[in-house]
């Protein structure tokens, strides 16, 4: 299956802004996360298809999957 | 000292009615670092009546790169009262209490007896998450914001929403203890908050309710996510 992925701020640091990525079926967000060399603890938001989920929702042919880094700077 | 025409380039933005609004409304900004100066100085400015400034910091050299209240003449004084004599020169009409303490939940009912609306400009995404508990426990709307290299996040909770928990809940520290915060990140962030703040003194609908705006200033995108309640 398809799927695409985005990264915001410093996720895109040496990867990418958006790409579709082919993924074997039952695919989680976990091994998305494990593709992109992300640890699930440097992950603080992760939106599948605008809503809001875990490291372990199974994902979808034709999801789009937006990965967030915690900003936390005042 | 009321001056004459202070508030005349506020006009039309906002009408005679919200400014009276502003100058009876009582504004917590809880740390007075990089988007708490700003945010403070904004208010001031703007015409909010009282500000009630909460940091358990003193300036030191390294707040000068983005900190508006910090100079190279009052480092080491508490960024509380450095803010205070800051804002006493840019708009006296303002009273401005000064609290040198960090903010924890159990003096949250005290440090906003008398607030109206409560802005959070921590560094801390625990005590984010704990500062959000506070005001949904005291019905005050809380605006958010956060920074981190040439990045930002902000956002508006109202009572019941759980905006903050959702993209604070994990994790201790942010990106920005290596990717530092530059003076242009604070600067934007702090307005945007402000914007926001605003409205909601003078009775609007602030935009980004159960949402937030994702600032990207390396690309200069604003692309702006929703929080579902699920």
């Amino acid at each position: 299956m398809r799927v695409t992925v985005k990264l915001f701020a410093t996720f895109r640091d040496g990867r990418f802004k958006v790409e579709e990525k082919n993924l074997s079926e039952d695919s989680q967000v976990l091994d998305v996360l494990q593709l992109l060399n992300i640890l699930p603890e440097e992950v603080a938001i992760c939106l599948v298809n605008g809503r809001d989920v875990k490291e372990q929702h199974v994902l979808n042919d034709g999801d789009t999957i937006a990965l967030f880094p915690p900003v936390g700077g005042g | 000292m009321t001056i004459e025409g202070r508030y005349l380039r506020n006009k039309k933005t906002l009408t005679d009615e919200d400014q009276q609004k502003l100058a009876k409304s009582c504004v917590a900004i809880v740390g007075c670092g990089g988007l708490g100066g700003y945010i403070a100085e904004e208010l001031a400015r703007i015409g909010v009546g009282r500000l009630v400034l909460i940091d358990g910091d003193r300036l030191e050299v390294s707040n000068l790169n983005r900190q508006i209240m910090a100079t190279e003449l009052n480092i080491g004084q508490w960024k509380v009262e450095a803010a205070r004599d800051r804002l006493r020169s840019v708009n006296s009409e303002v009273k401005v209490e000064s609290i040198k303490e960090w903010f924890k939940e159990e003096k949250g009912p005290e440090m906003f007896r008398e607030v109206d609306l409560v802005f959070d400009a921590l560094d801390s995404p625990a005590t984010r998450v704990e500062l959000e508990r506070v005001c949904h426990r005291l019905k005050l709307p809380l605006v958010f914001a956060s920074i981190a290299g040439w990045f930002g996040q902000i956002g508006v909770s109202l009572p019941g929403d759980f905006s903050v928990l959702r993209l604070f809940g994990h994790g201790e520290r942010g990106v920005e203890s290596t990717w530092g915060n530059p003076a242009f990140t604070p600067a934007v962030l702090a307005s945007l908050s402000v914007a926001e703040g605003v409205k909601l003194l003078a009775g609007r609908m602030p935009a980004l309710r159960r949402a937030w705006l994702q600032v990207d200033l390396l690309t200069m995108e604003f692309e702006r996510f929703e929080i579902n309640n699920t």
